[in-house]
């Protein structure tokens, strides 16, 4: 058996936290005392409370973060195994239902700081100008209460930030450009883009995904090894663990790990006064603070408001509108698999890495609105077999010959805007999870826009394989992604909170995570998260005190602070080969 | 030469000459790779969960004995392992019992489902009663195509027997969850990476050739054989379901 010339790779000797083979932090950490009222408690450190916690502890103030799941070591606690992974992901009782239940758990829910950014595939598009508008433009769902344009600075600084490799010139939407150029393709790029050139439609290849191409301070660049939704051992691609937390930490916030919230506490004031908790032993704590950020996602978030219903909020807190939990969304996320004469291997480069979004507009020509991008995807053994299982039905030696054939299976995945529909929500269960709290029960079901545009999108994709030379083609019916559930709008009727997240009801408890979204296109919502995220803290940031003690609800968009990036990511060297601006 | 003993009607056969083919250390179309011949160059923390695979399958705590051979001869069946040679099996049922008995969750549960631990147990009395309204014998005792012929009844939805168990519970969900897990297990397996070529973990040490299907240098290229499943086996007939919404996903964009 060969060996590396310095013998195995060892475990690491160092009493730091290893975040990447390159980037090591001192695990000790201000802590705060329960007693003492902080700034800000943010509920949730993933994609937004990641980038909330760096900039609010950046800009002076306390701030403390409580994380369900663990403070991750990612060269202790990852491994480069499909099965090892399990630990990244939200794996407690959930109930899910309706006629078109979601899966939970490894499609979309993470637990531990970095949230859902640790394992995502990491593709990182903008959502396109006329998402922030469907209802005017295409008479379905609603507008949002912001247009692309005050979102836009948000997403140049983010795909800075973490930072996002591209091509130089993405043609779809606003066109723009990306600061780390294109990754080179894997084979299912190869056929994505094939397809697409047969079909005379355009394509894009090496991203936009927020995976290095280059090295990039204390982060290497992208080996190539796919493993992306198990966690990046490389520190190549950007979870808000190695992008955001390291840099909040050093500005003195407290990321508490192993801290379940279950109650948001009021005081008599209808003002928020801090969060109760449970540590990892299982004891009830409650934390101060002057302010709270609730950024638990699509799921946890609804889960939490409901649970915190009180005297004055008996429907659950901040929804005096009926909406919290309702308009949960997911996207369309058909995979279509589609087997070729000569190998594939499709384990190879990360699964993201090329895709159209020649389809993603509103076209009278279709009987439906909206529209669907088309990606690689890249499912490592388990989940092939699972697809396999689905798509096909096989079992037994049915499985053990299609898998045999493994290296020559190519997978694209249909990523199709489902709107928001009020049916399709987060309610209360009553079962009870580990802590005793109820767990949250969720209900889909696709209506017939939804159901018209699946058709269409996975016929699509499967002719796109057909013309790249697939001989066999196979797709499973299945769903990406969680948005919604607590809306943002400027009718405190119809949404839970404002354009800027702070909730209706309450004045200085906001929401910040993917539940704020109105609608959710047919771009991987990651991006947008976190933009919102850098968005709503300059916003707090320009408040000041104000959130702390007034009523006053001030309605004015704040300047965009780009000296608040994390260091070394400042905004500069986009490339720009478009000139419409 | 075969072995009088030998119990032939299990194995794969060769196409063109209709004779079984024995049991390999190694099938799959990529003879002499070895994933596990690359460990040296993984990370310690994986190379230690892996190892710990290969060699140690864990007690079983959550089955009751006679839930272990009524599973063990539905997980022979879900995910055969005959033309696999004795020493070179690869466990199925030990990772799962591990997952019950530690009352691990995928994140979810179906609100028509029980929990995953009391699916098993009703679904394994299910398989059982099956056996003997059919067949007056335990499932493990039956020959592997009546033994087939039960679980395609789940897997098509339409049980074919012990109707009042199935009213409990969904079999269409029972199967997802029950070869969910059968699958994880196996293609969690280096061998069974080995088995379809798969590179295994890859870090630090990466891939370099990402295009064109090639190997790694330490990959193996393709050398297909054509093979039968048995003749004892309906579990390899080409029956597309089309469309299928399979209820146990993980991510993939």
């Amino acid at each position: 058996m060969s060996k590396p010339i310095l013998g195995k790779f060892r475990k690491p000797q160092t009493d730091k936290k290893i975040l990447g083979p390159m980037q090591r932090i001192s695990p000790e950490m201000r802590r705060f005392s329960d007693d003492e009222a902080v700034d800000y408690c943010i509920i949730g450190v993933g994609s937004a409370g990641g980038v909330l916690s760096q900039r609010l502890a950046k800009s002076g103030f306390k701030v403390v973060g409580l994380e369900a799941g663990p403070f991750w070591d990612t060269e202790r606690d990852w491994v480069s195994d499909e099965k090892g992974s399990h630990e990244l992901y939200w794996n407690d009782l959930r109930l899910t239902g309706g006629n078109n239940p979601l899966s939970l758990g490894d499609n979309n829910s993470g637990k531990g700081v970095g949230g859902g950014s640790v394992h995502w595939a990491a593709f990182a598009p903008r959502l396109h100008p006329s998402d922030f508008r469907i209802h005017t433009e295409d008479g379905v769902g609603v507008d949002w209460p912001i247009s692309y344009d005050e979102l836009k600075p948000y997403y140049a600084l983010l795909e800075r930030e973490i930072p996002v490799a591209g091509p130089a010139y993405f043609p779809w939407g606003d066109p723009h450009g990306y600061p780390y150029g294109p990754h080179p393709m894997g084979g299912v790029g190869d056929i994505l883009v094939k397809g697409c050139t047969k079909l005379g439609i355009r394509s894009c290849a090496g991203g936009p995904v927020a995976i290095l191409s280059g090295s990039h301070g204390n982060r290497p660049h992208c080996i190539y090894r796919g493993f992306c939704l198990q966690g990046c051992k490389v520190g190549a691609k950007a979870s808000t663990l190695i992008t955001h937390v390291p840099e909040a930490l050093e500005y003195g916030a407290e990321i508490r790990a192993h801290s379940m919230a279950f109650r948001i506490s009021m005081d008599k004031n209808n003002r928020t006064d801090g969060v109760f908790y449970y540590d990892s032993l299982g004891r009830e704590h409650f934390q101060r603070a002057k302010a709270v950020i609730v950024s638990g996602y699509a799921i946890e978030t609804p889960r939490l408001l409901l649970n915190s219903a009180c005297p004055g909020h008996g429907n659950g807190l901040a929804n005096s509108s009926g909406t919290v939990g309702k308009y949960l969304m997911a996207q369309a996320g058909n995979v279509v698999g589609g087997r070729f004469e000569s190998l594939v291997r499709m384990y190879k480069a990360p699964p993201a890495h090329a895709l159209t979004e020649e389809f993603y507009e509103t076209d009278p020509k279709r009987d439906f609105a909206r529209g669907f991008a088309v990606q690689t995807v890249g499912p490592l053994p388990i989940a092939f077999a699972k697809q396999m299982m689905a798509a096909k039905g096989v079992w037994g030696w049915g499985m053990r010959r299609v898998m045999m054939d493994y290296n020559h299976w190519a997978a694209l995945g249909v990523l199709g805007e489902i709107l928001p529909w009020a049916d399709n929500c987060v309610e209360l269960a009553e079962q009870k999870d580990q802590w005793g709290i109820p767990v949250a029960k969720v209900t889909f079901n696709l209506h017939d826009n939804d159901n018209k545009l699946i058709e269409f999108a996975k016929n699509k994709v499967e002719e796109l394989l057909r013309a790249a030379g697939a001989q066999d083609v196979a797709q499973e019916k299945r769903f990406a992604h969680l948005v919604g559930g607590a809306r943002m709008g400027n009718d405190p009727g119809s949404s839970v909170v404002d354009k800027f997240g702070r909730t209706h009801d309450v004045s200085n408890l906001f929401v910040c995570d993917g539940s704020i979204l109105p609608t959710q296109g047919s771009a991987n919502p990651g991006l947008t998260i976190q933009s919102l995220a850098a968005r709503t803290a300059d916003y707090l940031i320009s408040q000041g005190d104000k959130v702390f003690t007034s009523e006053q609800r001030d309605m004015t968009r704040p300047p965009v602070r780009r000296e608040l990036s994390p260091k070394g990511t400042f905004i500069h060297g986009i490339p720009r080969l478009s000139f419409a601006e | 030469m075969i072995k009088s003993d030998a119990n032939t009607d299990r194995w794969i056969v060769d196409p063109k000459t209709g004779r079984p083919i024995p049991p390999m250390e190694q099938p799959g179309y990529y003879p002499g790779f070895s994933t596990m011949g690359q460990k040296s160059y993984w990370d310690a923390k994986t190379r230690e969960v892996v190892e710990e695979r290969v060699h140690h399958a864990p007690p079983i705590r959550f089955f009751s004995s006679e839930e272990v051979a009524t599973m063990s001869a539905v997980a022979d069946r879900l995910i055969p392992q005959d033309d696999r040679a004795d020493g070179r099996k690869i466990p199925i049922i030990n990772g799962i019992d591990e997952r019950l008995f530690k009352e691990e969750l995928e994140g979810y549960v179906y609100e028509d489902m029980p929990i995953d631990s009391k699916a098993y147990q009703i679904g394994l009395k299910a398989i059982e009663a099956m056996a003997q309204e059919l067949y007056s014998t335990t499932f493990a005792t039956l020959d592997p195509i009546r033994q087939d012929l039960i679980l395609k009844s789940i897997h098509d939805s339409k049980p074919i027997a012990a109707k009042e168990i199935w009213s409990q519970m969904s079999p269409h969900r029972f199967w997802a969850l029950l070869l969910g897990d059968c699958a994880t297990e196996y293609y969690s397996h280096p061998w069974a990476w080995d088995e379809i070529g798969f590179g295994g973990p890859a870090y630090p040490r990466p891939y370099m050739r990402l295009e064109g299907g090639q190997p790694e240098p330490w990959e193996k290229p393709e050398r297909r054989y054509e093979w039968l499943a048995p003749f004892t086996s309906i579990s390899d007939r080409e029956e597309e379901m089309g469309g299928g919404e399979h209820p146990r996903q993980g991510g993939t964009h």
